[in-house]
């Protein structure tokens, strides 16, 4: 490797600028805009039902258009996240915590236009590391087995802690019903029948787009409808456009997001939906000002869409090195290889190697198409929140059950979406999060399987995990990882109703400013902070309760200002 | 029902269900079927169904469920049917189908690590015997083709294995490629991309696949063991026997056409083809194998 990859790559960008394979992955990238964008609707029922155009098509153009679904559902995806906080695909359930937070303050259009940039630095900048390194990236992910799998699930475990919210507990409670539900159906390895009740349906368990599209979207609509508000609509667009402060604060964001996406992505099993959880945990371990995250804070949309786009870059890697596809998007990918006889493996570099390079060579043309295609739109997208809510819950809901539906053609993946609307809406008249349930979703499968492989894998049971390297750092970084999070909850500064408490339009400062003083306080929990936040109490003596938050000082003045 | 039969059947679009997800094998191999299905039956278009889900249970039990008109018509795994219908949760009964052809026979193979001390299929067995059954052996899960060839396996080889069982061929591919566990039962179809970090101990078929025609087969190296997954197509029981009989005929057809079998060639998956009658007998033959070693290692019993 090294600098023998320019030419073939230069050959690769040659092959795929030609009209035909230009167009197809155009054609790609618009369809995969578009299923990310519908809730339900992924790039694995897309991708599976334009399989059959593999009869008809060249190998190169169909491939190319294939894997343009892919990555472009990872730009569409964010879209309803964050104007109307349902995820268009798992990947973008930990963008909803942000950028629906912005939308409400009338920042839809700079979160919109953060997640495809984020998602365009990130797949770029992965597609790199793709480019020169594949096959030696491929070799250290096999360095992974079940143990190191099962700690590395142990470490995307403790995120719960920081998805949690105000109470811990309600988070917990959050989270093992995540796994409750994780365990409807088969188990994964020796195929016995759980919580099933004699169903045939559910022996193929609850599938995760009818939980996020319960928890989210019916749930939203429900809440909506009971408190008769209109939440997002009422709310001025101020500027579609980042600022450049938004861009110099999530671009260390977007590179880190990039790294985690990238190097976890690489791991087959770890999908989208995890790194993105993964990253934005991260950021906000990273940030100054981790209790706005859940607020609005950009960064977080930056880190969640960096992520999955990155994953989705590094799932390349053992797909075209060993044939081993990452998810269930990219495992009919592979059936479409498979179609054309084209066998993904080290061979494959060798023998098929004008077709690769100008795969690798249209997911950089496709990256560059989907941010010239995704820009523009933000304008259009962020004016859909001025759509009536009664106009636009009828559509919401639609979508949801065609989502629901077309992902195993069955009705009854509408009903348990529909069931699960009600949990949803509960859930948020109890204030019990619905995020650590859907994590727990994701990663009850990957834990069940690789705890129960490492447990046969010798007579040492658990304690593999502490006799090889890489398993025991995880466990380790875990571990820290877990003290850190619970640090972090109990040695906040005691003030009845933490920062967290928050809600978005408390966070109104030029009324706080105005009316009640804010005092500044000296940071306790943060050594650094920086010029621009401070930590801002204020005190509302009519209810004797002490609020704290931080706020940028300069966007407050803007505000004040008019 | 009635108006049949068999003739000018098909007059309509036939329903081909598949057990598994889009793109799968089963659908790989499914989908070539489809560009020859047209000429020998009618012009008539396949229309696909996927019903994936609880390793093919799901869509399984919608074939045998299915309205036995002879225009549902799906891909059946054996011995993945059979060993479901002996399972304490079955959903439908061996006999609920009825075969038109088997089109793919996948033998299995013991495969180890290329870096792997283990040379040959005696090396292999004098390990198992010295690590006194702590050698790991990959699987794809319990109660599966790779179970029961495994537990065969011991009886015939006379060891015993710790068997790890994993999701799918993936992640047992991933397992041993990295070095994670000592063996693996793989089938042919999933280690052909594999052959330069994989070593090919012994195929568990009749003959030498001429794919890798330096393996040898467990016959030659002494030990009567074979074992495959094969894949065929099949209606519900009750089809009129008219229009099972044109299945059958046509498929015979289709199967032997040397543009179809050059297709499965390119994607890499072993045509065999049988014809109904023979693949029931073969599924009968199986399925009484199979209760036995299930009694014998009480394996309903832990459920």
């Amino acid at each position: 490797m090294g600098m023998d990859v320019f030419q073939p790559l230069l050959q690769g960008f040659a092959a795929a600028l030609t009209p035909q394979n230009l167009c197809f992955g155009f054609i790609g990238c618009v369809l995969g805009t578009l299923v990310g964008v519908l809730p339900g609707i992924g790039p694995t029922s897309a991708i599976a039902m334009l399989l059959p155009l593999t009869l008809i098509l060249d190998p190169t153009p169909a491939i190319i258009m294939l894997s343009g679904i892919y990555y472009g559902a990872m730009y569409g995806g964010s879209t309803t996240a964050i104007l109307v906080n349902i995820p268009g695909e798992i990947s973008s359930a930990p963008t909803a915590l942000d950028g629906y937070a912005m939308a409400k303050k009338g920042r839809a259009g700079p979160a919109l236009a953060i997640s495809a940039i984020s998602s365009f630095v990130a797949g770029t900048l992965s597609l790199v590391g793709l480019t020169f390194f594949a096959p030696t990236l491929a070799q250290l992910a096999l360095h992974f087995g079940p143990p190191e799998y099962f700690a590395l699930m142990l470490l995307a475990l403790s995120v719960v802690i920081n998805l949690s919210g105000k109470s811990l507990i309600k988070g917990l409670i959050s989270a093992v019903a995540g796994f409750f539900v994780a365990m409807v159906g088969m188990d994964p390895i020796t195929g016995i029948a759980r919580f099933t009740f004699g169903s045939v349906e559910l022996m193929s368990g609850i599938d995760f787009v009818s939980v996020i599209i319960g928890l989210f979207a019916i749930a939203e609509v429900l809440s909506t409808w009971e408190a008769q508000v209109t939440p997002v609509i009422r709310t001025k667009l101020t500027g579609l456009m980042p600022t450049r402060e938004d861009l110099r604060e999530t671009f260390p964001a977007m590179l880190r997001s990039t790294v985690i996406g990238f190097f976890l992505g690489l791991l087959p099993g770890c999908s989208p939906g995890v790194t993105a959880f993964i990253a934005y945990d991260t950021e906000k371990r990273f940030s100054r000002v981790p209790e706005t995250f859940g607020q609005g804070q950009i960064a977080g949309v930056a880190a969640a869409e960096g992520a999955n786009n990155a994953t989705t870059s590094g799932g390349f890697v053992p797909l075209l090195s060993f044939g081993i596809p990452s998810g269930p998007a990219l495992a009919v990918l592979l059936g479409g290889f498979m179609m054309y006889g084209l066998q993904p493996g080290p061979t494959l570099f060798e023998k098929n190697a004008p077709f690769v390079w100008a795969l690798i060579a249209s997911m950089y043309i496709g990256n560059v198409m989907l941010i010239i295609l995704n820009l523009p739109l933000v304008g259009l997208w962020a004016r859909l929140v001025k759509v009536p809510y009664p106009l636009l819950a009828p559509i919401i809901l639609i979508s949801s059950f065609i989502g629901a539906y077309s992902v195993r053609n069955k009705m009854m993946d509408v009903w348990l979406a529909i069931a699960f609307g009600l949990i949803g809406w509960l859930m948020r008249k109890l204030e019990i999060p619905s995020v650590p349930l859907i994590l727990t979703t994701i990663l009850a499968g990957m834990l069940e399987t690789s705890i129960k492989q490492t447990l046969s894998m010798g007579d040492m049971g658990i304690y593999l995990l502490f006799t090889r390297p890489i398993s025991l750092t995880i466990c380790i970084l875990a571990l820290l990882l877990t003290i850190s999070s619970l640090y972090g909850r109990y040695k906040k500064i005691p003030l009845p109703g933490d920062a967290e408490e928050f809600s978005s339009e408390s966070f109104e400062f030029p009324d706080v400013i105005e009316k009640k003083r804010p005092v500044l306080v000296k940071p306790r929990r943060y050594l650094h902070v920086p010029k621009t936040v401070y930590l801002v109490r204020e005190h509302d003596r009519s209810r004797n309760v002490a609020k704290c938050g931080s706020l940028r000082m300069r966007q407050a003045g803007e505000q004040v200002q008019r | 029902m009635n108006k049949s039969n068999g003739e000018g059947y098909p007059n309509k679009p036939v329903q081909l269900i598949i057990a598994f997800t889009a793109g799968g094998s089963s659908d790989v191999q499914a989908r070539i079927v489809e560009k020859y299905w047209k000429k020998y039956f009618n012009d008539q278009p396949l229309a696909f169904e996927y019903k994936p889900g609880a390793g093919g249970q799901v869509g399984f039990t919608e074939i045998a469920r299915a309205v036995p008109d002879g225009y549902t018509i799906g891909g059946v795994n054996v011995p993945h049917i059979l060993l479901q219908s002996l399972s304490p949760q079955a959903t439908f009964r061996k006999d609920d189908f009825v075969h038109i052809a088997q089109v793919v026979n996948d033998p299995q193979l013991i495969v180890v690590n290329q870096n792997s001390s283990i040379r040959t299929l005696n090396d292999f067995i004098a390990e198992a015997k010295k690590k006194d059954g702590q050698m790991t052996v990959g699987i794809v899960g319990t109660f599966t083709a790779h179970h029961m060839a495994l537990l065969k396996l011991q009886d015939i080889l006379g060891v015993k294995f710790n068997a790890v069982p994993f999701q799918g061929s993936a992640d047992q591919n991933v397992a041993l490629l990295g070095g994670h566990i000592d063996a693996m039962i793989g089938n042919l179809n999933d280690i052909m991309r594999y052959t330069e970090q994989f070593r090919m101990l012994a195929i568990a078929s009749e003959n030498r696949h001429h794919w890798l025609p330096d393996v040898p087969t467990f016959q030659e190296l002494g030990y009567s063991f074979t074992s495959d997954i094969r894949r065929g197509f099949s209606v519900p029981a009750n089809t009129d026997p008219a229009i099972v009989q044109r299945l059958r005929e046509g498929f015979q057809q289709i199967c032997n056409d040397p543009e179809y079998l050059n297709e499965m060639e390119k994607i890499g998956q072993p045509a065999a083809y049988l014809s109904g009658e023979d693949f029931t007998k073969y599924c009968d033959q199986y399925y009484e194998e199979a209760k036995q070693l299930i009694d014998k290692y009480e394996l309903n019993k832990k459920n």
